[in-house]
């Protein structure tokens, strides 16, 4: 039993408090962003930002994130929108740059492994507003506990897409 | 059933039937335009409960009448994008609508999408299931015009889904609206067979000249609501009262039950251990207490112990051991000439031996499935697989029970790259057999190690090739020898380990899919040499036959099955032999080509990787030092009608044995360019995969079992090893066909790779993966 700050909202929950995160989320909030690809945070599937830093929910217990704030994918819109300053109406209708990007690039194949992804490329891009190439290899790669994997090999997709989001960033700030 | 005044026409082999009132078992029959299927449509007799029958158009195409779309495969789409793109595209333009007017498209679930088969072959040479059937459904609409505008066929057209005649026109949605016409779509084939069925006859279609939605970089719209956490998957999917579960899996691929480990029912209270036969599971009601029970089950679980696979370090001596004889020898229909003499009036010879190992399909989420078996007999799984209706079939024989029981709803889920095209994944079979146990809704998920260690592999093998040179570098005879054991075991390993009825596993007397023989997959290019000798020889999987449990190393296609095993060893010793000919390796495969499309090819990759033509190696290659040295290499394929060639530039440091692929560049010509978007994107994935399947992926196992069990024991490409990777399409609608473009860019780099470090080094590598330790052994040879 924890209480957590879930995309911006207090959620109770009743999974015991040594329980991951990552079936917290999923199983007793019903969010299906972060997904389960290792259980051992060697892959990134299951990322989430906990006080705006990458963390893999499948190894973080639920009491690590009792008092912090979670983002989930589904809270990167309206993380995006209280950062900007949007009303609620525009907050509704708008993604995050990220999202967005990840879908004018086609990004995904599968789209297992892109929760972590997006989560990844929000951290980066909240750091560091125009990253060159090196700096979002760098970040995809050795910046978290393991690499970010994706088996469909869409790296270069998400090069594109980061490298696009920052412009989306650029225009829309 | 009675029919009134039922005329019958033959529409290019499809029966078109005009129907005033129709009862069919008492209730209207609507053929035609329908927007709901009710099961009372079903009146062909022939047709399974819990199937929709692929006869009638609208379980294919169903327009509605407010002119909106909805196309149904029994493809199921991974991330190819196919079925959310090009289908499409391909429906929008036989039918002569815009691409935006298909609104919905239904994959994969047997109740309710018609033909089956796996996730390959999705463009069908050129003509897919489904374009035929909506190029039968527009010619329905065109007879149906005929008649309501009172003009005869001839004079009907239509454009954006509209029909216009004699002055008059109509919406597609208003010309169906109310109307009972019947079109017979034919069909052949086994709906839950690997292949599924197949839609036949010949209906008019569209000219390539009038594409107007073909060639279009249409989105993929199931990745907006993937970004956007809209999508159901199947890890989302949830029942009430289910049950969460974990496997126990046994010790080793030959370990039988001993006795199970008894439940800690004081930190447990609420989970349940299941046992059917080798087949253990634990339940919870949560999943956090299914994964701890699991464990401390697995603990206490006690298994005999079993030696009989011969270690990865006897792969290839165990394989060149192997019974090759009791399986018929397959030979390529290309085979010509007598190879013994032309080898041995050769100027020139390469002798050379090739190998490839086991490797994993390595999902980056391990399978999963929820299984409900209800008390009425039918048994609902929910899952990510590539080829529903077979697992269908596969169920209920395990289950000794009609597959109108069975339904199989899909949802997206990791990519497998192949390993459910026979029917199961894993986890499926597991789900059900637990359900059925408990009464309840159960969800199987594997493990991460489960994933590496219980599913299939992609197959070793080794290929001997020989190749004979006349005195002016060509060549004159080609001979090679594929050594691979089968590749297609679609047993469910649940119900292997239970004990439970199955189809056979891999046997040198049986035919495809469960044969054991090992087919020539690699479509020869190089037809200006005179000799030719291809053989494929197969064997049973290793451990099969010595594993109490019969499972062994079960192996299941990966991308490109097969392909990969062939043209790996043929591009790199065509490599070899052009270095041997001093000759350039891009002009040397020009030069034995004589199709137009194969040369194209090579001579758009040297155009866009800026190859300078040279022989290999380099002037003076370097082999030693901690300087990286620089080569490139080159390989080409065919593969379902599309023309495929790639050009590896490599760094490699002698003294650690590290490759970097700089650059690579592919050129691809499938023909018609359906989406180039997206054929791009798949593309650039390929090619990645490819680059890991060459550096990196080897699946280790000692006597016992898979000891590959999480990332770090089975390595995959990071971002930060990708090359700058520049993707050439070449559209040629003068082909009137369009190729698939999935594959073949993931079996292309390892033969281009090793030929780079042979341009740079000197230095032949022969064996996969090229792995730094075995690359800087190789160098200081």
């Amino acid at each position: 039993m924890a209480t957590i700050v879930v995309n911006g909202a207090r959620r109770d929950v009743q999974s015991p408090a040594d329980t991951p995160l990552l079936y917290a989320l999923r199983n007793d909030l019903d969010l299906s962003g972060p997904q389960f690809g290792c259980g051992l945070a060697q892959c990134g599937a299951c990322s989430v930002l906990l006080d705006g830093k990458e963390i893999r929910s499948c190894v973080t217990p639920l009491s690590a994130a009792s008092g912090k704030e979670v983002t989930t994918l589904e809270g990167l819109p309206a993380r995006w929108a209280q950062q900007k300053g949007l009303s609620k109406a525009d907050a509704e209708k708008t993604l995050h740059p990220v999202q967005q990007a990840w879908i004018e690039e086609q990004t995904p194949l599968c789209g297992f492994c892109q929760n972590g992804m997006m989560i990844k490329a929000t951290e980066l891009l909240e750091r560091t507003a125009d990253p060159s190439v090196d700096e979002i290899k760098e970040a995809f790669t050795t910046s978290g506990p393991s690499p970010h994997l994706c088996r469909c090999g869409s790296y270069k997709a998400i090069i594109d897409a980061v490298r696009h989001a920052s412009t989306l960033m650029a225009k829309r700030s | 059933m009675a029919i009134q005044n039922e005329k019958s026409v033959n529409v290019f082999g499809a029966t078109l039937t005009r129907r005033q009132m129709v009862k069919a078992g008492g209730a209207l029959f609507v053929g035609f335009g329908l927007v709901e299927l009710s099961k009372d449509n079903r009146v062909e007799a022939a047709v399974a409960k819990n199937s929709l029958n692929p006869a009638l158009p609208s379980s294919w195409v169903e327009i509605h009448p407010d002119n909106t779309i909805l196309i149904r495969t029994g493809k199921s789409d991974f991330g190819q994008g196919t079925t959310f793109t090009a289908y499409r595209q391909i429906v929008a333009e036989e039918l002569n609508v815009p691409f935006e007017a298909i609104t919905t498209v239904l994959m994969g679930d047997t109740d309710r999408t018609p033909d089956g088969s796996g996730a390959f072959d999705f463009l069908g040479r050129g003509t897919p299931n489904i374009r035929k059937a909506a190029a039968y459904t527009y010619q329905a609409l065109l007879e149906l015009a005929s008649k309501r505008l009172g003009v005869p066929k001839d004079q009907i057209s239509a454009k954006d889904g509209v029909v216009s005649g004699g002055g008059k026109s109509m919406t597609y949605g208003d010309l169906v609206k109310g109307q009972q016409l019947k079109l017979t779509i034919p069909v052949e084939g086994d709906l839950t067979s690997i292949m599924g069925l197949t839609v036949t006859g010949n209906p008019p279609m569209k000219p390539v000249s009038q594409y107007t939605v073909i060639g279009k970089p249409h989105k993929n719209s199931v990745i907006a609501s993937k970004v956007a956490a809209r999508e159901k998957w199947a890890t989302d999917v949830r029942l009430p009262g289910m049950l969460h579960a974990r496997m126990v899996h046994p010790k080793t691929l030959g370990s039988k039950l001993v006795s199970a480990g008894e439940l800690d029912k004081t930190r447990f209270p609420n989970a349940q251990v299941i046992v059917q036969g080798n087949l253990v599971g634990v339940v919870a009601p949560t999943e956090w207490e299914a994964i701890r029970a699991a464990q401390q089950v697995a603990r206490a679980t006690k298994w005999s112990d079993w030696k009989g696979l011969p270690g990865d370090a006897n792969l290839f001596t165990h394989l060149k051991q192997a019974d090759w004889k009791s399986t018929p020898v397959a030979k390529s229909d290309k085979t010509r000439g007598n190879v013994a003499p032309a080898l041995s009036a050769a100027n020139k010879k390469l002798k050379a031996t090739y190998e490839m190992p086991f490797m994993k399909h390595a999902p980056i989420g391990p399978t999963m499935a929820l299984a409900d078996v209800r008390a009425d007999g039918t048994v609902h799984v929910y899952t990510h697989n590539q080829n529903p209706q077979a697992l269908r079939g596969e169920l209920a024989k395990m289950l000794g029970t009609p597959i109108d029981n069975i339904v199989v709803r899909i949802f997206p889920g990791p990519g497998h790259y192949g390993r459910s095209n026979g029917g199961n994944a894993g986890a499926e079979d597991e789900a059900v057999l637990l359900s059925k146990a408990v009464g309840k809704p159960v969800r199987v998920q594997w493990m991460r190690d489960e994933d590496f260690q219980w599913s299939t592999q992609s197959p070793a093998a080794l290929s001997e090739v020989e190749i004979g040179l006349d005195a002016k570098g060509k060549m004159t005879a080609y001979q090679i020898d594929h050594y691979m054991p089968a590749m297609q075991d679609d047993r469910p390993v649940g119900a292997v380990l239970a004990g439970l009825p199955t189809m056979p596993p891999p046997s040198e007397k049986l035919p495809f899919p469960a044969s054991t023989a090992n087919d020539i997959q690699d479509p020869w290019v190089y037809d200006g040499v005179a000799v030719l000798a291809e053989h494929g020889h197969g064997t049973a999987q290793i451990g099969q036959k010595e594993s109490p449990l019969t499972i062994g190393l079960r192996d299941h296609s990966m991308r490109t099955p097969g392909q990969f095993q062939q043209n790996y060893p043929r591009e790199l010793a065509i490599s070899e032999a052009a270095a041997l000919a001093g000759a350039d390796a891009i002009q040397f495969r020009i030069d034995h080509a004589t199709e137009d499309r194969v040369i194209d090819v090579l001579k758009k990759v040297r155009d866009e990787s800026g190859w300078e033509t040279r022989p290999s190696p380099v002037a003076n290659p370097v082999s030693t030092g901690d300087q990286p040295v620089r080569g490139r290499g080159v390989s080409v394929m065919f593969r379902s009608g599309t023309y495929w060639a790639c050009v590896c530039e490599i760094a490699v440091t002698p003294s650690t044995g590290a490759i970097k692929v700089e650059k690579y560049t592919i050129a691809v010509d499938p023909g018609i360019v359906v989406n180039p978007l997206q054929l791009k994107r798949q593309v650039e994935g390929g090619a990645i995969m490819g680059i890991s399947h060459a550096l990196l992926e080897e699946a280790k196992f000692d006597e016992s079992a898979i000891t590959a069990r999480d990332w770090r024991t089975y390595p995959i490409l990071k971002m930060s090893d990708i090359p700058d990777v520049k993707v050439v399409l070449m559209n040629k609608p003068e082909v009137g066909a369009y190729g698939g473009g999935s594959e073949a860019a993931n079996a292309l780099a390892a033969p281009a790779i090793a030929a780079a470090l042979h341009d740079a080094t000197g230095k032949q590598a022969r064996r996969l993966p090229l792995k730094p330790e075995y690359v800087k052994a190789l160098l200081k040879a």
